[in-house]
Formats: C-alpha cells, sequence, structure tokens
C-alpha cells in the first residue's frame, strides 16, 4: 500500500470516523481504524460493532493495500503535524506516514481482522434535508437512554404520522417528541423503527458537513444507514417494543407559564450548585407573574432566582431533577419556553411557542412539604 | 427461542468460554442467541452484521465443531443480524406512573379492595348489587342516576366504590369522581368565597361518573343544592353517570328542592337491607381472605351472631385475628365467645338475684336489710346503686325493681336512678359498680 494524500483531507476524515471508535471497545483491532487505499481514495473506517463509519479522502494511489492503525494516537499525530502533504506506505507491519520533515511508524493489526461494515444499504427510503434535521434531531436524542440494558429506550422511535415523521426519546424520566419531520420519502414506508440514539447523535455532530443525507433502511441485514456523498453512517436496527407513549402525553393542564429560555437555563445552573448536594433537586414554584427556582443542600446553603413570566391559571409548585432541566433547555435554541403542569406528581410538559411540533416532558421528584 | 435451543446454546457457549478470550466472548458471543435448529441448519442470531463478520472470519470452525458436539449432529451454521429481547425490560417511572398519579388524580379516596368480586351478595343486597354491575358496564345508559339507599353498614359505600373501580379498570382514562356529600358542600361553599365558580364548575361537570356518597347531608343546602342541580342536567345530558348513596329514599329526605328530589328518584332507586346471618358469615370469610387468615366456618357463624352492622363485623373479626396471633390460638368458636362474649354473658349471669346478692356484699349488708324500709345512710347508698344496675344491666322497669327491692315505690326507684346517674361521674360510685360487676363477672367465669 502506497497513497499521497492532502494532510487536511485525511485529517477531515480520520476526526468524523474517529466518532464510532469506543473507548470501550474490548478488541484491540477495534480500537484501530481501517484504512484502505483504492480506487483514488482513502477510505477510513471505524467501528465499535454497534454502529460503524466509513470515510473517504481522495488520494494519489500509487500501490492499493489495506491495514489498520491505532486510532487514537494516529489522529493525534495527523491533527499535530504542519505538513501539507503525506505520504502513507505499508513496510512490514508498520506503516510508515511520512512527510518533508517527518518520518513516522505506527504499529499496524492486519486489516483481515477488522470487521467488515456492510455496506449493503437496503431500501432507500428518504432523504433527508440536515438543516432541518439537525434542529429536530439535538431536540430529542439527547432524551433516549443511554444504559444497553434497556433496548428498545436506547433508540429513538421514527414513525411515520400524517405527512411526515413522529420522532420520540425517553430513558423513562422524560420523553422528547417531534411532529412532523419532513424527510423526502423515496421507496418502502416508516411503519416503526427504532433507530439507536448513538448513531442519531453522531448525525448530529456531523453538523452541517453536507447539505441532505440519504437515509436506507435494510431489513434482511437489520440495518439502517446514513449516507452522504463522504460519509456512510451504518448502523443497526433495535428489535424491540416501544413503550406506548402517547398514554403519558399529558391533555390537560392547572398552570402554564411562559418564560425566556435563557434566563431560566442561568437560573437552573445557578441552583445546580447547591442541588448537585441534594440529589439534583430543584423546585419550581409558579407564581403570579413569575417562577421561582430553587434550591437548597442543609450544609452548602441555599438559592432562588425568579424569572419573569406570563403565567396562567393556579399557582403551583414541583420540584425537578437538575441534569432533566438542563438537558432540555441546553437541547433547544428557542427564545421562550412554555411549561405547563398539573399537581406535583404529573409529569411537566415543556413546549417551544416557536416549534409546535416539539414537545418535552419531565417526571417530577416527589418532595414532601 | 423454544426452551430446548437456549439451553443447547448455553452449553456451547459455555465451553466457547473456555477456549477465547474473555475480550472476544464478551464483545463477540454474550450477544448471541441460537434461534432454530433444523434440518442440520443452525440459525445464530447476533447483534450486528459487523459482529457476524467477526465470528464468520474468526471462529466459525470453532462455533460448528463444538456446536456439532453437542448436538451430535453434523449441522451448518448461518447467522443473522437480530437481537433477541428476552423479556419486557423496565421503562422507567415515566411509563409505570400513569396508573398511579391517575389512581391519585382519578380516584381519590376509593378503596381498591371495594370491588365487585369482594362483595358478598345474598337476597338483601341482591337488586342493588345487580344494578351496580350493570351501571358499570353501561355507563349513563341503563339507570341514571342510581340511588342506593340502606342503614349504616350494610355495604353502600362498597358498592359505589366499587362501581368506580370496574368503570376505571376498563379504562382508566375515564374521568371518575368520587365525593361525599360533605365534600361536594365544601367545594361549593369555596368555590364562592374565592369567586372561582368556574373552576369548580370544570371539575364536576367533565366527569363521566359522578358518585356522591350520603346525599342527605345536603338537606338545607340551597346554594350547594342549586349546584347540583345544575351539574346533574348537565352530566345527564352528557350522558354520563351519576350514582347516589344515602340511609333513606329520596322520597323521606326533608328540605330538599321537590326539583332534586324528582331527579334523585327519576332513575333507578334501590334499597339495601341489613344482611342476613348468611350474608354475614360470607362477608366475614370474605374478609378473612383479605387479610390471608383462616377462619373456619363454625367460627364466622360465632361472630356473625354477634351483630348486624358489618362495619362492626369487621371490627370484631380484627380483634379475633389479633387474639389469636396473640395468643397463637386457632380462631374458634370458644375464642370468639371468650373475646366477644362479655356483653352476652353479662346479661346472662346478670340475674337480679345476683346483682342484690353481689350489691350488698360489696357493701357488707345484709340481704333484708336492703329490701327493708330502713334507711341508714350506707343502706340507701347500696339500695340506689342496686337500683342503678338493676335498670342499666338489665333494663328492668321501675315497678319491677320496685317489686324486687321490698316493694318500693316506682318513684323511688325513679329517684334512686336518677340520683346514681347524676354521682355517676365522680369517682366513688363508678368504682363502686365496677367492683359489683366484676365481682359478678369473675364468679360466672369461676363456674
Amino acid at each position: 500500500m502506497k497513497a499521497d494524500v492532502l494532510t487536511d483531507n485525511l485529517k477531515k476524515g480520520l476526526s468524523i470516523a474517529f466518532r464510532a471508535i469506543s473507548t470501550r471497545s474490548q478488541l484491540p483491532v477495534l480500537l484501530n481504524f481501517l484504512l484502505e487505499a483504492k480506487n483514488g481514495f482513502i477510505y477510513i473506517s471505524a467501528t465499535d460493532l454497534e454502529i460503524g463509519i466509513t470515510t473517504k479522502a481522495p488520494a494519489k494511489i500509487e500501490q492499493e493495500g489495506a491495514t489498520t492503525v491505532p486510532a487514537k494516537t494516529f489522529l493525534d499525530l495527523i491533527s499535530s503535524i504542519n505538513e501539507e502533504k503525506t505520504t502513507l506506505s505499508l513496510s512490514g507491519s508498520q506503516l510508515i506516514l511520512s512527510g518533508k520533515h517527518l518520518k513516522t511508524s505506527f504499529p499496524t493489526i492486519s486489516a483481515e481482522e477488522f470487521p467488515k461494515i456492510l455496506n449493503e444499504k437496503g431500501k432507500k427510503i428518504a432523504l433527508i434535508k440536515t438543516k432541518e434535521a439537525l434542529g429536530a434531531l439535538s431536540r430529542v436524542v439527547f432524551a433516549a437512554s443511554q444504559d444497553m440494558g434497556r433496548p428498545a429506550l436506547s433508540g429513538v422511535l421514527m414513525k411515520r404520522e400524517g405527512e411526515g415523521l413522529i420522532l420520540v426519546a425517553t430513558d423513562g424520566y422524560r420523553l422528547s417528541l417531534r411532529k412532523n419531520f419532513m424527510p423526502l420519502f423515496k421507496e418502502g414506508d416508516i411503519e416503526g423503527l427504532i433507530v439507536p440514539s448513538r448513531i442519531l447523535r453522531e448525525l448530529v455532530g456531523f453538523g452541517e458537513d453536507s447539505e441532505e443525507y440519504d437515509f436506507y433502511v435494510s431489513k434482511e441485514t437489520n440495518q439502517v444507514v446514513f449516507s452522504t456523498k463522504d460519509v456512510v453512517l451504518v448502523g443497526r436496527l433495535i428489535e424491540a417494543e416501544y413503550p406506548d407513549y402517547k398514554k403519558i402525553l399529558p391533555e390537560d393542564f392547572e398552570t402554564k407559564a411562559v418564560f425566556d429560555r435563557s434566563d431560566a437555563q442561568n437560573a437552573v445552573k445557578a441552583c445546580s450548585v447547591f442541588a448537585r448536594e441534594a440529589a439534583n433537586i430543584i423546585r419550581v414554584a409558579v407564581g403570579k407573574n413569575k417562577v421561582v427556582f430553587s434550591s437548597s443542600a442543609s450544609s452548602v446553603g441555599e438559592n432562588e432566582i425568579d424569572v419573569e413570566a406570563v403565567v396562567e391559571g393556579e399557582e403551583n409548585e414541583i420540584a425537578f431533577n437538575s441534569r432533566y432541566l438542563l438537558d432540555f433547555l441546553s437541547s433547544i435554541d428557542d427564545q421562550e419556553i412554555d411549561f405547563r403542569m398539573m399537581g406535583p406528581l404529573n409529569p411537566g410538559v415543556f413546549r417551544s411557542p416557536k416549534d409546535k411540533d416539539y414537545l418535552h416532558i419531565i417526571m417530577p421528584i416527589r418532595i414532601q412539604g | 427461542m423454544d426452551q430446548k435451543n437456549s439451553e443447547l446454546w448455553e452449553k456451547i457457549l459455555a465451553e466457547i468460554q473456555t477456549e477465547v478470550s474473555t475480550a472476544n466472548f464478551l464483545t463477540l458471543f454474550k450477544g448471541t442467541s441460537l434461534i432454530s435448529f433444523e434440518d442440520g441448519v443452525a440459525t445464530i442470531a447476533a447483534p450486528s452484521s459487523m459482529i457476524i463478520d467477526l465470528l464468520q472470519k474468526r471462529f466459525y470452525e470453532m462455533i460448528q465443531q463444538i456446536f456439532n458436539k453437542y448436538s451430535r449432529s453434523s449441522a451448518k451454521i448461518i447467522f443473522v443480524p437480530r437481537t433477541v429481547v428476552l423479556n419486557s425490560i423496565d421503562t422507567g417511572p415515566l411509563f409505570s406512573t400513569p396508573e398511579k398519579p391517575k389512581s391519585i388524580g382519578h380516584l381519590p379516596r376509593v378503596r381498591r379492595d371495594y370491588t365487585f368480586q369482594t362483595m358478598a351478595v345474598s337476597s338483601s343486597n341482591q337488586l342493588a348489587f345487580v344494578s351496580a354491575s350493570r351501571v358499570a358496564e353501561k355507563l349513563g345508559e341503563s339507570y341514571n342516576p342510581l340511588f342506593i339507599y340502606g342503614p349504616v353498614g350494610v355495604g353502600k359505600t362498597h358498592l359505589m366504590q366499587a362501581i368506580a373501580n370496574k368503570v376505571y379498570e376498563d379504562d382508566p382514562n375515564s374521568k371518575i369522581l368520587y365525593i361525599t356529600s360533605e365534600e361536594f358542600t365544601n367545594e361549593v361553599v369555596e368555590a364562592i368565597r374565592t369567586n372561582d365558580t368556574a373552576r369548580m364548575k370544570r371539575r364536576f361537570r367533565n366527569v363521566s361518573l359522578l358518585l356522591i356518597d350520603d346525599i342527605q347531608f345536603i338537606a338545607g343546602k340551597d346554594r350547594v343544592q342549586e349546584e347540583l342541580f345544575h351539574t346533574f342536567n348537565i352530566l345527564v345530558d352528557n350522558g354520563a353517570q351519576i350514582v347516589l348513596s344515602s340511609d333513606r329514599p329520596p322520597t323521606e329526605i326533608q328540605k330538599i328542592e321537590k326539583r332534586l328530589l324528582s331527579r334523585f328518584a327519576g332513575g333507578l332507586t334501590v334499597d339495601i337491607e341489613t344482611p342476613d346471618f348468611e350474608l354475614r358469615c360470607a362477608i366475614l370469610l370474605i374478609k378473612t381472605k383479605k387479610f390471608s387468615f383462616d377462619l373456619s366456618m363454625e367460627t364466622a357463624k360465632a361472630i356473625a351472631e354477634k351483630t348486624e352492622d358489618t362495619r362492626e363485623l369487621e371490627g370484631m373479626l380484627l380483634r379475633i385475628i389479633t387474639e389469636s396471633t396473640t395468643r397463637n390460638a386457632v380462631p374458634s368458636p370458644e375464642l370468639v365467645l371468650q373475646v366477644l362474649g362479655t356483653e352476652d354473658e353479662k346479661s346472662a349471669s346478670f340475674h337480679p338475684d345476683e346483682i342484690i346478692k353481689n350489691t350488698c356484699s360489696f357493701y357488707g349488708v345484709k340481704e333484708t336489710h336492703l329490701k327493708s324500709p330502713k334507711r341508714d345512710a350506707r343502706l340507701v347508698r347500696a339500695r340506689q346503686i342496686c337500683m342503678y344496675l338493676l335498670k342499666k344491666e338489665l333494663d328492668l322497669t321501675f315497678v319491677e325493681i320496685g317489686n324486687l327491692l321490698g316493694g318500693r315505690d316506682h318513684t323511688t326507684i325513679m329517684h334512686g336512678v336518677e340520683k346514681i346517674e347524676r354521682m355517676i361521674s365522680e369517682k366513688k360510685p363508678k368504682e363502686d359498680i365496677l367492683g359489683i360487676t366484676q365481682g359478678i363477672l369473675r364468679k360466672s367465669l369461676d363456674n
């Protein structure tokens, strides 16, 4: 294997693929990048066996070939060198990276050892516009469970509803829902897929690198694939029954408060200082024309912050886990938040007046007094 | 994945674990399962195509060899990407709570154990039971309102709450409001006081089942009746069901507006009678099951003989249960007699002669003196206490008591009893009376 590549292109490719690497992987080969030189590109792949990413960097190939190198060190090195162009070549079991002033060698593991990231895409069911997708996904994905022991909750439910898709994510303590997510539908239909939140999180992480994604689903290989011109993101579908989210969507409310999001975010952040010491509990009291966030930790101190609000209905009080409040408040960038509640025991409902299709629910914490 | 396959695969995995490194085993084999094995083909599920690729590349031969060893075959192995979710998993409080907050929000103060299943039925309450179950099945269609009346402790509340529980069980989303008429009154008053009747109206008029217990207490409360009247009309128009209970039939409730009364009686009015002996036994047996306690039929009968009120029945049962657990004795009719029997024995053993005899020995006076016209202070006190006891314990007439105590006039007896009654709050006569009655009791127990 021998190839010349622009350092910047290689760096970009590596940092995208690096997202698929999990430091928890126990097999050495999974901590490596697979580098394949062929067809005028260096293909870079990485996987943790749950998701896989393949991307490519244009290169001048002198000799085709493939190998794997330790991902972390390789990426760190490429990010810190100052060479415009580098040459990759294989010498025995070493990968030699050389530039004008530079010569580095890396130990390798044979490319044979590397799990194949399946390229069978299956049916192309939709085309997703990045701009719209990022906003919607980032409001939903964070609510999914990170606990692989609960497969259904570790995914995001995508289901056709009316003209668009509905996205739902929950970890059993909070839930995010976004209706009317509008991809351009192609073949087939989406009648209820649970896509690993991990893969969507990475998709959000790519930012607006590409304008649109193709969305493929293959029932035979049980895979979902998101692909752009340069990147292929592969994951497996989760086969599990998704909990009935409809039954927990509150219909009625006693109290409604509309307030500024960033004010609330700052208030919650400040309260978190004490809440950290007291099971993360933040009390939210809706008063006449304000919402009071407060926290107290007996040995540390207590704190109370007012946020101006337009209030309808009764005065009310509820308590939430500060982490969930912060996750939600930082997941969106709209200016206002519409908060509704029905007593201290029913889930609190958060909306954005700007985004009618969005809904976030947080389970309250029961408190005494 | 059937049992046989999973057992087979478990054995195979155990052997594979000894062959491969821990890292490989955990990463590649942990999520696998044997989903079918037929016609010489074993289908193994693994979570992702990447894992399958590695399994095929590195371990195919080993897996096949071990598989064939255990299955005694020469099978071909194929892999499919699939995660087998074993059992339904915990979905967290958000999904488990709807039952809870709703039961707090929708069925406050409705006891879960008051259901149709836990209700004992006999001829005294059969009609009420049947109509209540009809109502619970077809809200607003059968009898509207259902008016249940009967004396204390016959199961009116049980029946109403059974309706609420049944409707809630069939559809936890249905809006049910169970309320006593006192609470209803309080809410109306509160709403008028805070000038917020809109909220109260929303609360009462948006339900599909409204149950008001002890409706007779709204008698004389005009504003409450007016509110109820309008609520009533709106609910009936909306096809919502109304269930009311009272201690007397609608026609006998005083101080309630005519238009309201005629609406009460507009549906079905059923009464529950005092439970008969058999029903009381059945109730006892049902209640004991709730406390997971064993009660023989004979014991149940013994308790049922003691009272007619079902609430008192439950209290007695509880006493028996506590007694038998503390004494570590099997509940028996004898135990019942010992624990609950006091009242009975009292009246049985308190023969008038006994009372007179004991009073005399207590005060150290002669019976003949007690019955004589002598009026020593000590004698008078003893005589009056005796009159009091004969009246209170045996409920004899004043004339009878007068005859027993040496032919005294009934007005004398009246005066004596009244005097002790006035003094009874003082310590001394009270202690005396207790001493006498206990003396009689002790004697009867010794026999």
